[in-house]
């Protein structure tokens, strides 16, 4: 079982270092926001430096390829359900879960690397970040990575269609963006929003990046979103690794 | 036996919209038995039920009833016991476009179970065996149509496996590669190794197996060696043309010496043995019956002549 998900894992990782260059366009839009977007915000926060802004605002934006980037990956599945790939590999000697579970764990790794390319860029701009901090953010964007890639694997295997997949992951990504408040913390809008925000996961995972990247490591908001996210992840993927099944019909 | 499969059968439930479902019965009702070492052909036009036939062979889905033992294990119960013992290559061939060949090639070997250097040197075997190592390396997206397939088949071999399923190998390729792949199949027989393969093409039926089964509406209608097959409708057809095919077919199927009469559209076709002797009798009888004759040729019967017996249609226009 291990044995197939890391060679699963290996041979994904080799298309990605055959074609390095993909997971380097995913952390344009990020580090475009930290550039052009977080400096708007100096005022508006609290002492009023970039620093200051930057802290607010990075958790937000490392969100947002967590969500994004994680929610696309699943397409590269569609065209493996009409080219023979994963009907070859169902009926091979493989371990079925590990066919995701491979997958999955490559995309959690590359969205690492990306996550360390962002706060490296934050921190060129002068964020400062302890290493407690630093690591717990690299796991928090792991365990949400874990849960969106779970989703888009799920999707693209219960759906096979790439328009089809496309419009539902953009229906679902802006609410899902502005609710968890990536670009401003949802404290600053009316109560509404901040009660209808309490149902959308990603709003706790953005919460306690905000809490971990501020030095609040004791915030409650930290091993609730981790909790949230064990469990998440867990559904999705149990979710994704069924819809395998459906392939046969 | 390397396969005996009875009375299998898969219904699909396909929606069709507003909660409604309509029930396609693919497989109605398929006994085969297929003997080691032997090619073995499903033939028939397309939506026959071949493919679904294979894939439930293959464990790759379930039949709705009826049981199959492939390699001496049950396809449902020891489904992971059959796939050791099987390599599959579907009609869309599933190598991975993005990555050289090579790396598809390995990742299945060290699936099968083999380490990384036992890998390395059954890929290195099975690239040589095709004549794929120079283009080993190249992304699988670049290569051709037949090069792809060459690398299906490899990666469906990397087990050893005493029997290979191929869905529709050869369908989207050129003549010359069309060829080469007949003969690697036929090398696979020489090896030992079992060939069940489904086709809608006659002549690659005829050409390569040894046996086979005519499949129709999810049914087998006919089966036995293409000779067989074929001597059962007879040796030879005559197929001729005429300006009143219904006083023609009165007429010939009155002769001695035909066999068996059909007409379809405006040609008219008579089958019958030792053609090259009866023709020439063929012919007098027309011409005593005052019958004008517009065309005629005489010809070997094919597996067409066997399917269009059987379901009433030629394979070329069931498709």
């Amino acid at each position: 079982m291990f044995r197939h998900t890391m060679l699963f894992l290996g041979y994904e990782l080799g298309n990605v270092r055959r074609n390095p260059v993909w997971p380097l366009f995913g952390i344009l839009q990020p580090v475009l926001y930290l550039l052009l977007f977080a400096p708007l915000l100096t005022t508006m926060t609290k002492g009023g430096t970039l620093a200051d802004a930057l802290r607010m605002f990075t958790p937000g934006a490392m969100m947002m390829i967590a969500l994004f980037g994680s929610l696309f990956t699943g397409f590269t599945m569609i065209n493996e359900t009409r080219n023979g790939v994963l009907e070859r590999l169902a009926v091979s000697q493989a371990w079925r879960p590990a066919i995701i579970l491979g997958r999955v764990i490559k995309d959690v790794l590359v969205l690492i690397v990306q996550s360390l390319l962002v706060m490296g860029v934050a921190m060129l701009m002068g964020l400062r970040l302890g290493v407690a901090s630093l690591l717990l953010m690299l796991l928090l964007m792991a365990a949400t990575g874990l849960f969106a890639t779970g989703i888009s694997y799920g999707l693209a295997l219960a759906v096979r269609d790439e328009g089809g997949m496309s419009q539902i992951v953009q229906f679902f990504a802006l609410p899902l963006t502005l609710l968890a408040g990536m670009l401003l913390p949802i404290s600053l809008g009316p109560q509404w929003m901040q009660t209808v925000a309490r149902f959308n996961p990603l709003y706790y995972s953005v919460e306690a990046g905000r809490s971990l990247f501020a030095g609040h490591l004791s915030d409650s908001t930290i091993p609730i979103a981790f909790g949230l996210f064990a469990v998440l992840g867990v559904l999705t993927l149990t979710w994704a690794v069924r819809s395998l099944r459906s392939l046969a019909g | 036996m390397i396969i005996e499969a009875h009375d299998l059968r898969k219904t699909f439930v396909a929606r069709r919209g507003r909660g409604k479902t309509e029930k396609v019965e693919a497989v109605r009702g398929i006994d085969l038995t297929v003997s080691e070492g032997e090619i073995f052909a499903a033939l028939g036009p397309n939506g026959a039920g071949k493919t679904t036939t294979v894939r439930m062979l293959a464990t790759f889905t379930a039949p709705t009833s009826g049981t199959a033992r492939v390699a001496g294990h049950d396809v449902v119960k020891e489904a992971a016991k059959v796939r050791e013992k099987i390599g599959y290559v579907s009609q869309a061939g599933g190598v991975d476009d993005n990555a050289p060949g090579r790396e598809s090639l390995l990742l299945a070997a060290r699936i099968a179970g083999l380490s990384r250097s036992q890998a390395h040197t059954r890929a290195g075997e099975l690239l040589e065996t095709f004549s794929l190592t120079e283009i080993a390396d190249r992304p699988v997206k670049t290569l051709s149509g037949g090069q792809k397939r060459r690398f299906a088949l490899a990666i469906g071999l990397v087990n050893r496996p005493p029997l290979v399923f191929l869905d529709e190998p050869t369908t989207g390729l050129d003549p010359q590669n069309r060829a080469n792949l007949w003969d690697e199949v036929r090398a696979l027989r020489d090896q030992g190794t079992g060939v069940l393969l489904t086709t809608h093409y006659l002549d690659e039926a005829d050409a390569l197996c040894d046996r086979l089964v005519i499949i129709d509406h999810g049914m087998i209608v006919a089966e036995g060696t293409p000779e067989k097959l074929k001597r059962e409708v007879a040796g030879d057809v005559v197929t001729l043309k005429l300006d009143d095919l219904p006083s023609g077919e009165k007429l010939l199927a009155a002769q001695p010496y035909i066999k068996e009469t059909r007409a379809e559209d405006d040609t008219l076709r008579a089958y019958l043995d030792d053609g090259e002797h009866n023709l020439p009798a063929l012919l007098r009888a027309l011409e005593s019956g005052g019958l004008a004759i517009r065309s005629i040729s005489l010809a070997r019967a094919t597996l067409d002549d066997v399917f269009l017996r059987h379901t009433g249609r030629s394979l070329r226009d069931a498709a």
